[in-house]
């Protein structure tokens, strides 16, 4: 490699300004390990790294609901995928099997859902649900997360099923397969990684959701990690060591997940956008 | 009903019923909430019919339309903007041979997704430790280099505030919009700018004469996605400052809970969300117009 002095030009600040993007995250691992006394000091750089320890992470756990957080929006954000998948997978087959009348103005009103403001729909939902006894309930968190995520995995799914010949469901019909069949037999292992990215996609939308969680769910036991987070801020607002640790566990499955589909998912925002 | 709509029906039911009943039901209902006078602790029976009476006192609130210019110029148009400059930035700064030379292209873009991979929440709660009054390190920095006598609240004053909340949303949304530049600096043809070097053209005008030009559809569909995204956002702005000091960074969507769930007026909120459909309305047409997805094949 010929090393170039001008290089350095470019090279410099990329990296002061890769520092800036990241130093957030880094900051807040790095926060989570310090000792409390040590947050409240205005201590010189020496002294920063004195005493590293998961006293936070005890503390969260011991002290807080944390952990009954995080076996709330596991469970939701879970069972939501399951369903999510096997929905759209159907209907992702439908839509690209046969050609009915009705296709065109199906995906559009899919594609023109997400383009929906959420926001507006809470005050329809909560009365709905309030009178049908789905507050504070999973199920009616789930039902919403379901409906949500929906409609980008059906569009997901639907470019992967487009990729797959028919030859292959028909051979499978002759042997005697059902609709259900082919679909579980022979489309969704092909799909495999369509069938991944939809997964990773929607769990990391469900963990993140914030606004139907906090509005749906107001009991202290069904609080998810996210809603459980934000009610740190005022709580326990001088202890962000505490804080920090929460946010990092919160972290931890969308990092998690999202280094498995970086790749793809990159590559499909960028199919998407870009006209080639 | 013919064979293909035969077949295809029980496979597409299920999941349009669901979105059916999760958007086009409360979508429609809330409508009706518009013109209706009820509490969340009411049930949905024993409304009665406001008339115009929920549109005229959101009209006539100044706090409502504080909240309009709010969300049309700080939540959206300055994030939006910023996001964009500095997206394009990266953009071509991650594009360079140089990074290409050195082998550092991968490394830089992974660095770059970082934010995205973090939940809204958590870069909220990552800002405001940073940004904290009293042993925040951007208070602690300053104050070291100089550069502040004491530790300034950024997220409780109003002259810092905005800023703050922008610094919050760009530095989490900014990935997605260098990712699609990119890809669509890559889509351009590079004896493109060979043909332009040998007529003697310029770096900036190659940038200004062949780049801008061909990132145009890129751009257009970028702008109205992060527009579409961000101008119903309520979390990051509830969040980071709860719509304060006072009501100084109240945004639409803000004002819609606070109007349907802290002041018990579901049917005002309704009508703020009404004219918020109407708004976003108008940017989803055209993003139906101008994305490739819109184009449904019939």
């Amino acid at each position: 490699m010929r090393w170039r002095p001008r290089d350095l030009l470019v090279i410099v600040p990329t990296f002061a300004i890769l520092f800036v993007i990241v130093f957030p995250v880094l900051w807040m691992v790095f926060t989570s390990l310090r000792p409390a006394s040590a947050l409240a000091a205005n201590l010189p750089v020496g002294q920063w790294f004195d005493g590293l320890g998961f006293d936070a992470y005890g503390r969260l756990f011991n002290d807080s609901g944390f952990a009954r957080y995080i076996g709330n929006s596991l469970l939701v954000s879970a069972v939501s995928t399951v369903f999510t998948v096997v929905l759209a997978s159907f209907a992702a087959y439908g839509l690209s099997r046969f050609k009915f009348r009705l296709r065109g103005p199906v995906l559009l009103i899919v594609l023109a859902t997400q383009l929906l403001p959420f926001v507006v729909l809470i005050s329809p939902i909560y009365l709905a649900f309030s009178e049908i006894g789905l507050l504070n309930s999973y199920v009616g968190l789930v039902v919403v997360y379901v409906a949500m995520t929906l409609p980008l995995a059906i569009y997901l799914l639907l470019g992967y099923f487009d990729t797959i010949p028919r030859v292959l469901d028909e051979a499978a019909r002759i042997d005697g397969c059902s609709t259900a069949g082919v679909i579980f037999r022979v489309v969704l292992p092909i799909a495999l990684p369509g069938i991944v990215t939809v997964v990773t996609t929607t769990f990391i939308t469900t963990w993140e959701e914030y606004f139907f969680a906090s509005v749906l769910m107001t009991g202290e036991d069904l609080k998810t990690v996210q809603v459980g987070l934000s009610s740190f801020f005022g709580e326990y607002s001088s202890d962000w060591g505490m804080i920090m640790a929460a946010a990092t566990v919160a972290t931890i499955p969308t990092i998690l997940l999202f280094s498995i589909v970086q790749k793809r998912l990159v590559a499909g925002l960028s199919a998407g956008s870009v006209k080639q | 009903m013919s064979r293909p709509g035969r077949q295809a029906l029980p496979l597409v039911t299920p999941a349009l019923l669901v979105i059916g009943v999760l958007f086009l039901f409360p979508g429609v209902y809330n409508v009706v909430l518009a013109f209706q006078d009820l509490t969340p602790f009411d049930a949905p029976g024993d409304a009665e019919w406001a008339g115009l009476a929920n549109f005229q006192a959101v009209l006539t609130d100044p706090l409502v339309g504080s909240a309009a210019v709010n969300t049309v110029f700080w939540l959206t148009a300055a994030t939006v903007i910023i996001r964009l400059v500095i997206g394009m930035g990266l953009a071509l700064l991650l594009h360079s041979r140089v990074l290409h030379r050195w082998r550092l292209r991968g490394f830089a873009r992974t660095a770059v997704l970082v934010p995205w991979m973090v939940p809204p929440v958590v870069a909220v709660a990552c800002w405001k430790w940073i940004f904290d009054g009293n042993t925040g390190v951007l208070n602690q920095f300053l104050v070291a280099i100089g550069v502040l006598p004491e530790g300034v609240p950024f997220l409780a004053q109003t002259s810092t505030v905005w800023w703050s909340v922008i610094a919050i949303i760009v530095w989490r949304e900014l990935p997605f919009v260098v990712i699609v530049l990119l890809a669509g600096l890559q889509s351009v043809p590079e004896e493109q700018y060979e043909a332009a070097a040998l007529d003697g053209a310029g770096r900036w005008a190659s940038f200004r004469h062949i780049t801008l030009p061909s990132l145009r559809p890129v751009i257009t569909v970028v702008v109205l996605m992060t527009v579409i995204q961000t101008f119903n956002n309520f979390v990051y702005v509830w969040l980071s400052t709860g719509g304060g000091p006072g009501t100084y960074t109240q945004v639409l969507a803000t004002q819609l809970y606070s109007k349907a769930f802290v002041a018990n007026s579901l049917g005002e909120g309704a009508a703020i969300g009404l004219a918020m459909t109407a708004v976003m309305a108008v940017f989803a047409l055209a993003y139906l117009r101008v994305s490739d997805r819109g184009r449904v094949e019939a």
